[in-house]
């Protein structure tokens, strides 16, 4: 990684250099900035400042209803009073009575993640069987919840799983399961979070597809000099498609990784944002949502927010250091 | 060349001027300070109304996917924005009739151009909060109660001056109402306009075929309950409640054999009533706190409150329920939250707001209001919601934001009142209001309407919506306790543990108060 910091480093110019250009490539360098600028001020307006402006929120104590006037205003200020709380706050870091969201994250992430990472992958494989018939139609129909809108699926979902009136458990019920023992879903602390990794896995048609582009991009050769060798189904997959397919894995656990770190909506329309039940689904984006939005208490949630930046960027870190043990890019040579 | 570089430069610079004026910009306003003592309580009714389900069960409201389009101002004229959103308000018809509103009053004069805006109730707060921080806010807010002014508590105009400069009449209302709107440290923060007393709707057709007196229409009568004259209080409540809750089978939940896992229909149901104010009906009226500044905040919440909470529990998951839990009400059968007007519901305790929203029920089904029941010792504890518009701090133009909301609450409120289902604050307009109603719902008989003004002489003071130290995070919690009441079964569900947990949190909240 610092390798690949070291490339782009490279790429930015120096001032020195900028000097030695000929007046048309300085011309040329002028205009390119000029068609950038959109991008630059959009991106200088409404990320870099922002980002900047929640650092310095952290050591304020700032309202939300409060103007950036206030900023000005010394007594806002409160040094690392924030950072304090965060590292006392008992529904970040769990206490006696409640789980904290790190852990709430955390434990959702480690039954959510692999089965979002190996079912795409696992139907991929299937969806690019040469044995299957109606290729074309599979891949559609595992695409198209994809594109029915988020909230609305979760209302649907909602309505299917609804503990009393809810069709799934009333199927349950005809096929002679007690009602008393038929699920809670998203009610019961134990069913939640296989209820949200089930709706989620609505909307996996686009993660197939994306392993699947993975798939196919294989040259056929290696699968046909795997063949030569011997290799059995089996033993293709292991040394052919797991490495030749392991960038986009990578890929899409990075992205996991991330999205598990802001899981947000589902918590927010599943259970009402109330971290019910028994504070089971206050995720720490949920959390950290609610500091900002609802209790208005801006500094706090953007010291949060701080520290979910850092914590992803931790993770990602050694993901990214991982890599080189397990992900094989075309063209790549090891020792 | 460099007559080129200075035109981009100049360009970027135009450029970055141009986004950053449209970017979040510093506010003049005043800033909010939090808090330091509580508002007094008043004498005079004092709450919200929340026509929308402020804890909705298991189905949440149905999103606007479309935002309400908002007019632009006219060139010339002063623009004041309305801000609906954190109330009543926001039901399609309600807007129409609010776009009436603003049409009648922007033709009756050439200077000032209203303009409503519109956002649905669920995105309300985290909208104003936006806007506010933005240094954008709207001119007006409402209609909005205590709760929801509470959320926002130091951003609302002292109007006092502008009632004195503009001459308006304030002898048209109930001078302890009109105080009621003077809060300490921040002066007259709003005039009355709304009022909303509550009642037991019941459906008649469901007592009688329960072989069930009605309720009584007059506070001190009786109920006839198997031949006996005995007190309408919560006891004779539930036990009516638990006979008029019915399974599949057509059992009662009185009755042997019951499944009270297949209830048809349930004999009461808290419509659209917070925590606070399910407490407040069966316990009294009470604050949540004790002390007078920060670091000095206890929570204190009272035994009344404990054992409301402990009956609405019983009710929904004991041996007899007789109150829908969390996902049958939430259920499209019963209704997605608004469980009375589902028809599976014998009686359900709202206020007047939420004559809003029974026009699915009204179709089919005759309904009646009765009065509210007494608590264990005689009395009666009611609820008043109350309902008014604000002026925000930062309005650049406080004088036309006064002159509009002046407007709202006087010529307005005729057409306004009987889509929000409030009672008028100006008791010159009742008249006009109930007949309004009568005309909406004939088969309600005058008695009905007349529980109404009866419930006048019950308001809850303190009120149940009344400010708490770091309000929006203390009710917050108690509303998630509510929740995990209405969707926990007893199996997973320890009652005084999870009180005991309620009041720790709201300990540690109170104590963050600054």
């Amino acid at each position: 990684m610092l390798e690949q910091l070291r490339d782009f480093s490279k790429l930015v110019p120096s001032i020195s250099s900028i000097r030695r250009l000929t007046p048309l490539a300085r011309r040329e360098m002028v205009w390119g900035v000029g068609f950038l600028s959109p991008w630059i001020i959009g991106f200088l307006a409404f990320t870099f400042l922002p980002i900047i402006f929640t650092f310095i929120f952290t050591f304020m104590n700032l309202n939300i209803t409060d103007g950036l006037l206030s900023m000005l205003s010394p007594s806002k200020y409160v040094g690392f009073d924030n950072y304090a709380t965060y590292f006392k706050d008992p529904q970040i870091w769990s206490s006696a009575t409640t789980p904290g969201s790190w852990l709430i994250t955390i434990r959702f992430g480690l039954i959510a993640l692999p089965i979002g990472i190996f079912l795409p992958l696992g139907l991929a494989l299937l969806l690019n069987n040469k044995h299957l018939k109606g290729q074309s139609i599979f891949r559609s129909l595992f695409y198209m919840p994809f594109i029915v809108p988020f909230v609305a699926a979760i209302f649907i979902w909602g309505g299917m799983l609804n503990s009393e009136t809810g069709w799934i458990n009333r199927a349950l019920v005809w096929l002679g399961v007690p009602k008393a023992n038929t699920p809670l879903w998203a009610n019961d602390v134990h069913w939640v979070y296989p209820t949200y990794v089930i709706m989620g896995l609505w909307g996996i048609g686009n993660a197939i597809l994306i392993m699947l582009a993975g798939l196919q991009s294989i040259p056929t050769e290696l699968y046909d000099a795997a063949k030569v060798d011997g290799a059995n189904g089996l033993g293709t997959f292991w040394n052919v498609t797991r490495p030749m397919i392991s960038p986009v894995i990578f890929y899409n656990l990075v992205l996991g990784v991330v999205g598990l770190f802001q899981y947000f909506l589902f918590p927010l329309v599943v259970n009402n944002g109330n971290g019910n039940p028994a504070g089971a689904t206050m995720f720490y984006n949920l959390y950290l949502y609610k500091t900002f939005f609802t209790y208005q208490n801006m500094s706090y949630g953007a010291t949060m927010a701080w520290g979910l930046f850092v914590v992803i960027l931790i993770v990602t870190i050694l993901l990214f250091a991982t890599a080189k043990y397990w992900v094989y890019y075309a063209g790549e040579t090891r020792s | 060349m460099r007559k080129t570089t200075t035109m981009i430069l100049s360009l970027l610079v135009g450029l970055s001027l141009v986004l950053s004026a449209c970017g979040p910009a510093a506010t003049t306003a005043a800033p909010t300070t939090a808090p330091t003592t509580a508002p007094e309580p008043t004498e005079a009714p004092e709450a919200t109304a929340e026509p929308t389900a402020e804890e909705p069960t298991e189905v949440p409201p149905t999103p606007t996917l479309t935002p309400y389009p908002i007019a632009t101002c006219e060139a010339g004229k002063t623009c004041v924005r309305w801000f609906v959103g954190l109330g009543t308000g926001t039901d399609p018809a309600q807007i129409t009739i609010q776009e009436g509103v603003v049409n009648d009053f922007n033709s009756s004069q050439d200077t000032i151009q209203l303009i409503l805006e519109v956002v649905p109730h669920a995105a309300g707060r985290d909208t104003l909060s936006t806007e506010i921080a933005s240094g954008n806010g709207p001119d007006i807010v409402g209609p909005v109660g205590w709760a929801g002014s509470n959320d926002f508590f130091g951003q609302w105009l002292d109007i006092a001056p502008l009632i004195k400069s503009s001459g308006f009449d304030t002898s048209i209302f109930d001078p302890a109402l009109a105080n009621s709107y003077q809060v300490e440290g921040q002066g007259q923060v709003g005039l009355p306009f709304a009022v909303f007393p509550g009642g037991i709707f019941f459906v008649p057709s469901m007592f009688d075929e329960a072989e069930l007196a009605y309720p009584p229409q007059k506070y001190g009568d009786k109920y006839e309950l198997d031949g006996a004259q005995v007190d309408w209080n919560w006891d004779t409540v539930t036990e009516v409640a638990k006979r008029l809750t019915i399974d599949v089978n057509g059992k009662n939940a009185t009755e042997e054999g019951f499944d009270k896992t297949q209830i048809a229909q349930v004999g009461y149901n808290a419509q659209w009533q917070s925590a606070e104010s399910v407490a407040t009906f069966y316990g009294g009226a009470a604050l949540k706190y004790t002390g007078d500044a920060p670091g000095e905040y206890k929570v204190d919440i009272t035994d009344g409150w404990k054992e409301a909470w402990q009956w609405y529990y019983d009710g929904m998951w004991g041996d007899q329920p007789f109150i829908a839990n969390g996902p049958l009400a939430g259920s499209p059968e019963f209704g997605g939250g608004n469980v009375f007007n589902s028809g599976k519901a014998a009686m359900g305790l709202t206020q007047t707001w939420y004559t809003c929203c029974l026009g699915d029920l009204a179709k089919t089904t005759e309904w009646q209001v009765g009065i509210i029941p007494a608590m264990a010792d005689g009395k009666v504890s009611g609820r008043i919601d109350a309902d008014t518009f604000r002026v925000w701090k930062g309005t650049p133009n406080p004088e036309a934001a006064f002159e509009v909301l002046a407007y709202l609450i006087t010529d307005g409120a005729d057409k306004l009142l009987p889509t929000y289902g409030a009672m008028p604050a100006v008791a010159s307009k009742t008249e006009a209001f109930f007949n309004a109603k009568k005309e909406q719902y004939p088969t309600v008989s005058q008695e009905s309407w007349d529980v109404f003004v009866q419930g006048l002489a019950y308001p809850d003071s303190p009120s149940a919506e009344s400010w708490a130290p770091s309000p929006i995070e203390s009710s917050a919690r108690v509303g998630t306790f509510k929740s995990l009441m209405e969707t926990t079964p007893p199996d997973q569900f320890d009652f005084d543990a999870e009180f005991q947990k309620l009041l720790d949190d709201l300990q540690a909240i109170y104590d963050k108060a600054q």
